[in-house]
């Protein structure tokens, strides 16, 4: 280690400070705010989920204060609180992207389901800053549109998700958009979480209706399949906050990742390992037809629009999605 | 000078088939003992050694404890039968031969002990070799081992399925099994021996150095000369009937099985503040419920024998909370360090029946106080904090023979301190301390019991600590007896690009 501050690492402050003051200075009205570069954020592509990282959680579901990260969908009526003592959301967060990155799928959802309020979740700090400053600054580019609109219509007209022409984005950026969507991204946020622990603490009980988990760590040594996204005891806790009917979305260009994530739901088709007699997770969990999962738009965004996905089309590599619906309880035992 | 015994870190009376007199099976050190509770006699030690001998008995914990660092793992490969040296085979057979077990245990404490509620079986964990170990109780009181099972990971709690044939066993890594009680004939399932394929490939690896540990890793696979060694999963396969049913990414610190209205539950909690209630096995994937509001781990979750749909728990944060399980929702809490001022961490939680009263005792570690509470109304209600224990509380539990409530105190250390030891060990060590309990006017008192049987299973001691124990060795035995310490957060800086 060098004993001076990298001059990598100074520039990056250096840079992540002026988005800020930028974004704080920001009325949304007057100028057109700069969009976060994701080379200042950047950060290694592994996390322990097992150590005690510095995390904020809250307590129960009840105590988590949502209300800064909606602040458009947060309840008129004041008198309303969490047990935090924050103010309360006119509804519930519904839609979880497990390890969101840098946000690529949430920024792709937010105009399809406009109502729906969305929230990805990622244990790296620096990732998860580039989630919050770019929805920020997609935000506060909403505004602008909205009221230059307002004068000249003509920037509403280009249709939504086209690349902004020219400048800094690259390619695969998405959400670069310069007409106004539905929603306004006032709908998607991000939080810092280590969901392998902590999921419990932010859902209750049947909460979600959509899970998606694109992308994950890989693990390729065996012995860190115990720090796999996907396993029989996690997909337990992802059906508790999961409501009946709700879907979990998986992606992955991993091969060996996607029978294991088939193995863990119990649908892996080789019914000779599986004991019939015993009640297993595969009770709880159905996988979703190649047909449907093709006619969900949902699915097409998470296997088409975002960064990572577009990352693999470039490299070539493959794609394996696995969608499964969460059944109802099974019956008690007689 | 006297030396320190091991003090009782488990204590299990034995409720027994009509016509067999109570026994109270307890492990202190490296050993389980079993006391007669009509006469104090005891019936039996496992493993079997000349306990008259003191000297015998403490080699074992003597040579464990003069090891520098830890104890050696018990290693699991079985290869290691042709690594044996001949030195060790020699010594194989005169073990058999002479049928005593002098040489070296594999084990120090047994921290976990618990019985069937016939009275049959025992069953037991050793700590340092990871290993489950059922005993049949004779009517005699003597213990009969069946085929020991070594877990992959050291154990954190044991308990039984309702009807009392299945196991269920949480580990330090969160998993949960169930096995059979009596482990029967398995052969262990081999893992496809086809060598599976590399997972990675140039397609989802493309850094240059990734690329080229994976050129390695090709070369590797397809060099036949390496392959021999087992796999991680093959490993991992254990040599005998279980099943994983539950899981959590932390530290498992207390399991329990629970029968409300017909339906069968179990009840697990974490580190990380979490106590989940699961539906029993074998539907235990079903997660019904997180009862959530703990600040701290948590070490210890009872629900009363008497009051099942109720649940205390307690940990690191000096609360104890009341729940409606099945709901998730807190009942009500109790502050322990208003009656105790410090920072205080709950060792146990038990749940007492004794002389038609009901209550729950809370003991916390390196304390020599008895907290008594009382549910009412779905609300606890502090009954004595007054009593003192002449030395910190280790276990509690009831002999119905005696009409008493046992508790196994601390002989080491001075009273109120995890680490700080006595100048030198009391004579008579009073290893245990008996209890009538009777209510008063203002709540539960306790009356010391001068009881001949628990006199003589003071005087009969433990096996002994070895003298002249230096500061690393004594901070070892603690970390054995207080372990609470170990499940803290430490409130470290996070390293952004860690």
């Amino acid at each position: 280690m060098v004993s001076q501050p990298a001059p990598k690492r100074q520039k990056r402050e250096e840079y992540r400070r002026k988005i800020h003051e930028q974004h704080e200075a920001a009325d949304g009205a007057k100028a057109e705010v700069q969009l976060p570069q994701k080379r200042f954020f950047r950060q290694r592509a592994h996390a322990n989920p097992f150590s005690d990282h510095q995390l904020d959680y809250p307590l129960t579901p009840a105590h988590m204060d949502w209300s800064s990260h909606y602040p458009a969908f947060v309840d008129p009526d004041t008198s309303k609180t969490t047990l935090s003592g924050g103010r309360k959301l006119v509804k519930d967060v519904e839609v979880v992207d497990i390890g969101c990155g840098f946000g690529g799928l949430l920024v792709g959802l937010a105009p399809l389901l406009p109502d729906t309020l969305m929230v990805g979740m990622e244990i790296r700090v620096s990732v998860l800053e580039f989630v919050t400053s770019r929805i920020k600054a997609l935000r506060l580019r909403q505004q602008y549109l909205k009221n230059t609109s307002s004068q000249d219509p003509a920037p509403a007209s280009e249709p939504a998700n086209s690349p902004q022409n020219g400048s800094e984005a690259p390619e695969d950026e998405v959400g670069t958009t310069t007409s106004v969507v539905p929603g306004n991204y006032e709908n998607i946020s991000g939080i810092r979480a280590n969901t392998m622990k902590f999921l419990p603490n932010f859902f209750e009980r049947h909460q979600l209706s959509k899970i998606f988990i694109c992308f994950p760590d890989p693990h390729f040594k065996a012995r860190k399949h115990k720090a796999r996204i996907v396993s029989e005891y996690l997909n337990a806790e992802y059906a508790y906050v999961l409501r009946p009917g709700g879907l979990l979305y998986t992606i992955t260009d991993v091969e060996e990742y996607h029978h294991w994530i088939l193995k863990h739901f119990h649908v892996s088709g080789n019914e000779g390992e599986d004991d019939e007699e015993v009640p297993s997770i595969k009770d709880l969990w159905e996988r979703v037809s190649e047909e449907e999962v093709s006619a969900d738009p949902c699915a097409q965004v998470m296997a088409c629009e975002t960064e990572e996905s577009k990352k693999v089309t470039r490299n070539n590599g493959n794609k394996y999605v696995a969608v499964f619906r969460r059944k109802a309880d099974p019956e008690w035992p007689a | 000078m006297a030396n320190f015994q091991h003090p009782f870190l488990c204590l299990r009376p034995v409720k027994r088939a009509p016509g067999a007199s109570e026994v109270l099976v307890a492990s202190a050190g490296p050993y389980l003992y079993v006391y007669d509770t009509a006469n104090g006699e005891r019936l039996d030690a496992w493993p079997s050694t000349n306990l008259d001998s003191t000297k015998a008995s403490a080699s074992g914990a003597a040579e464990l404890l003069s090891d520098n660092g830890p104890p050696e793992k018990r290693r699991k490969l079985s290869d290691d039968a042709n690594v044996d040296t001949q030195v060790d085979q020699e010594e194989k057979a005169q073990k058999k031969q002479s049928g005593s077990t002098d040489d070296k245990l594999q084990w120090s404490e047994i921290p976990i002990v618990t019985i069937t509620s016939d009275g049959q079986y025992v069953v037991a964990v050793t700590l340092e070799d990871k290993t489950l170990r059922v005993f049949e109780l004779s009517h005699g009181g003597k213990l009969q081992e069946s085929k020991p099972r070594v877990m992959p990971k050291r154990l954190a709690a044991v308990t039984f399925t309702p009807d009392e044939q299945t196991l269920l066993c949480g580990d330090k890594h969160g998993d949960v099994y169930s096995m059979p009680l009596i482990p029967g004939d398995y052969i262990k399932s081999r893992i496809d021996e086809t060598r599976k394929s590399l997972a990675a490939t140039e397609l989802t690896v493309h850094s240059g150095r990734n690329l080229r540990s994976l050129e390695q890793q090709k070369l590797q696979k397809d060099n036949p000369l390496k392959g021999g060694a087992p796999s991680q999963e093959e490993r991992n396969v254990l040599n005998f009937e279980h099943r994983s049913i539950l899981g959590h990414v932390s530290v498992l610190t207390d399991l329990i099985s629970v029968a409300v209205s017909g339906r069968n539950y179990i009840l697990t909690a974490d580190r990380d503040e979490h106590i989940r209630v699961s539906r029993g096995y074998p539907q235990a994937h079903v997660i019904e419920q997180f009862c959530l509001g703990h600040k701290s781990f948590v070490s210890k979750i009872v629900a009363p024998a008497w009051a099942p749909e109720l649940l205390v728990s307690g940990g690191g944060d000096g609360q104890l909370f009341l729940w409606d399980w099945r709901k998730g929702q807190v009942l009500q809490t109790v502050s322990l360090r208003e009656a105790l001022g410090a920072e205080v961490t709950v060792r146990g939680i038990w749940d007492i029946s004794v002389e038609g009263l009901n209550f729950i005792i809370v003991g916390l570690e390196g304390s020599p106080k008895l907290l008594c509470y009382s549910i009412v109304d779905n609300q606890l209600k502090t009954e004595n904090t007054t009593t003192q224990l002449s030395g910190n509380l280790l276990d509690v539990a009831v002999s119905d023979a005696l009409n008493s409530v046992i508790i196994s105190v601390d002989t080491i250390r001075e009273v109120g301190s995890t680490s700080q030891w006595k100048a030198t060990a009391d004579l008579p060590q009073r290893l245990l301390e008996a209890f009538k309990v009777t209510r008063g006017d203002d709540g539960l008192e306790f009356v010391p019991a001068e009881d001949s049987i628990i006199s003589s299973v003071n005087s009969l001691g433990t096996s002994a600590l070895p003298q002249g124990l230096n500061d690393k060795q004594r901070r070892a035995i603690d970390d054995l007896h207080y372990t609470m310490i170990n499940l803290k957060k430490l409130k470290a800086t996070e390293d952004k690009n860690e």
